[in-house]
């Protein structure tokens, strides 16, 4: 949005209360419309342009700070804020319901006030609130975010035994905690490995214990903290896959390096992998719609891991 | 804007042209332009503003705001409900739309700058995603709409435009999908919103897409979310049986004879993601139970050397 319309804007929330408090200090002005003083007095100018066609003395709206007080006179037009208008008003109460379904904000929030918010609301937008948006915020770990949550929020160092992804191993680590996010239907914490030195992601349905401290920690803005998504390095396994076209959605789930079409109408697909562990997974979840091509170290593990895995059912107790 | 507010009878461009200060009275191409940027201006800010005939014996339109339409009727929220919604726009990512409206209602409450004093939260649920809200206006107006469409096919992706009248807009798994009736292959289908290339336009006129009463589960439209529920049992071992207790929300109970081994029922809706997740944990899992699941598991594996 340019600045004029975001300058308009602002003027359109600011005039009904300032004609709603005649004398308001104008640095109190400033604070509660999140601007500097130079802004109020930068709007309160242009306001004073404004008024019906004509413009004489009797049209113009009257905006002035003497001693610091701000008074706006003849605006009886601008008395009211702007209407919602449907996309402010059905994020709004999208945002009301989502946070609602998600649970996080615990019952005493989600029961009481947001309840009666997302009620005033709908009941304020009508016909619009029945906007057809199905909402299904589950995502992975979920149970384990109310036991997480009062750790984050009290930026409290936190204990945690996990399952690595990217190598099939169980460790213990001591974290500072920064933030919990939702990415692509899993839960993540956020924070400072102790163990590594170093900003590390953790899946939270990856999460076998947690035990909160006593120590409190420090968190950086959250601004500087980026998404908790793999990030490729050169340094990282190249690998080469073939896909079926039913297995062809993997490449949603990977920074591919390139795509080819391959024989039988399947997709070779290059990526680099964490680890060569991971890739082990990801084949083994393909199943017959997946074939290595490199390196032959992928292969030959894969192999291993899926004969080793068919003697469990050749010599399973089976139903039982 | 105070001047098309204030009418009674809306003002035709000429009108506007004469007595708005700034346009000057000049009537050239330069000015139309001015005038067209600024009337788009004022409804991307939301101001309703209306094209009329200026009355019954004359069909020339002009614009007019109706006062009914620009003031915003009380919500009256109280502070706790202010606060909640706050940290409910924070938490979702939803502020670019959705922060406009808090400071109205924080301004219709007598509680100016008081949403902004809630304390940053370091949880975020990750709501918005591109085209959402265009897609939302659709749905509430009931109009038609086009998009590219990106396809991942068998060999290649490919890309089309698409057109369709949308039913629905779902979230599921950290991903948006719009249901609707593809109006070229006259049949229902499903579109992830993170395939969609560029944005989507509105098509036709409002009120021309018939909206289904209630919306579909998106566990019954969502690819790979649907199916019947089946109960599963599966055994692990003492490293994995955190994991299969996570979905199977329970303890299990221990197997005889296998050492530290846990027995757990699952629900599972779609078997095919459940031998795929089965086949990542190794060998510290069996499927147990029902008996095809069990079969095609060992198909899978088989699947897994034949390649």
């Amino acid at each position: 949005m340019n600045p004029t319309l975001t300058r308009l804007r602002r003027i359109l929330v600011m005039v009904p209360w300032l004609l709603e408090h005649p004398g308001a200090g104008v640095e109190e002005v400033a604070a509660r419309f999140d601007v500097t003083v130079e802004d109020v007095l930068d709007d309160l100018d242009v306001l004073g342009y404004c008024g019906l066609p004509g413009y004489g003395g009797g049209d113009l709206i009257e905006a002035s700070v003497s001693g610091g007080q701000v008074v706006v006179r003849m605006a009886e037009f601008f008395a009211r804020p702007l209407a919602l208008s449907m996309r402010e008003g059905l994020s709004l109460l999208l945002a009301g319901r989502a946070a609602r379904a998600s649970g996080v904000l615990g019952e005493d929030l989600s029961d009481g006030p947001l309840s009666t918010a997302i009620a005033k609301l709908e009941d304020h937008l009508g016909a619009q609130a029945e906007v057809p948006v199905a909402l299904d915020v589950e995502a992975g770990g979920a149970d384990v975010l109310s036991q997480l949550w009062p750790a984050v929020r009290d930026r409290r160092l936190v204990h945690l035994v996990y399952r690595s992804s990217s190598k099939d191993e169980t460790t213990s680590r001591a974290v500072e905690p920064w933030t919990l996010r939702s990415v692509g239907g899993a839960w993540y914490l956020q924070g400072f490995c102790r163990s590594a030195k170093a900003q590390r992601s953790f899946r939270l349905d990856r999460i076998l214990q947690i035990e909160v401290g006593e120590e409190r920690v420090t968190a950086p803005p959250e601004e500087e903290v980026g998404p908790p998504v793999y990030r490729p390095s050169p340094h990282d396994p190249r690998v080469v896959v073939e896909v079926a076209p039913r297995a062809t959605w993997i490449s949603d789930r990977v920074v591919l390096d390139d795509r080819a079409p391959a024989a039988d109408g399947w997709t070779r697909l290059e990526f680099r992998a964490a680890t060569l562990d991971w890739a082990v997974r990801l084949v083994m979840r393909l199943g017959e719609g997946a074939r290595v091509v490199e390196p032959p170290d992928l292969a030959r593990m894969v192999a291993e891991r899926a004969t080793a895995v068919l003697a469990l059912y050749d010599h399973g107790t089976g139903p039982n | 804007m105070i001047a098309l507010r204030e009418t009674r009878r809306p003002l035709t461009v000429e009108q506007i042209n004469e007595k708005v200060a700034g346009y000057g009275g000049h009537r050239d191409d330069a000015w139309r332009r001015m005038f067209e940027r600024d009337k788009a201006d004022l409804r991307d800010l939301g101001v309703p503003l209306r094209t009329e005939r200026l009355d019954r014996f004359d069909e020339t339109l002009g614009y007019r705001i109706a006062p009914d339409d620009y003031d915003l009727h009380s919500v009256q929220l109280d502070p706790a409900e202010l606060t909640a919604l706050a940290l409910a726009v924070q938490l979702t990512g939803l502020a670019d739309d959705a922060a406009p409206a808090l400071d109205k209602l924080a301004v219709d409450a007598g509680l100016a700058g008081e949403q902004r004093a809630v304390r940053r939260l370091p949880l975020a649920l990750g709501l918005d995603a591109p085209n959402r809200t265009v897609l939302t206006e659709a749905l509430t107006t009931r109009r038609r709409v086009s998009f590219v469409y990106r396809k991942v096919a068998d060999d290649a992706t490919t890309a089309a435009r698409r057109r369709v009248a949308p039913h629905a807009l779902l979230h599921h798994r950290g991903r948006w999908y719009l249901r609707g009736v593809d109006t070229d292959r006259r049949a229902e289908r499903t579109f992830r919103l993170d395939r969609i290339e560029g944005s989507v336009k509105l098509l036709g006129e409002p009120g021309e897409v018939e909206i289904p009463d209630t919306p579909p589960d998106p566990r019954d439209v969502v690819p790979g979310a649907a199916g019947r529920p089946v109960d599963a049992v599966v055994l692990a071992d003492e490293g994995s049986a955190w994991a299969v207790a996570r979905r199977a929300r329970g303890e299990g109970s221990p197997v005889e004879g296998r050492e530290g081994w846990r027995r757990f029922v699952l629900q599972v809706r779609d078997g095919e993601e459940l031998l795929g997740w089965l086949s990542e944990m190794g060998t510290g899992v069996e499927l147990v139970a029902p008996p095809d699941l069990r079969a095609r598991m060992v198909l899978h594996l088989k699947g897994v050397l034949a390649t």
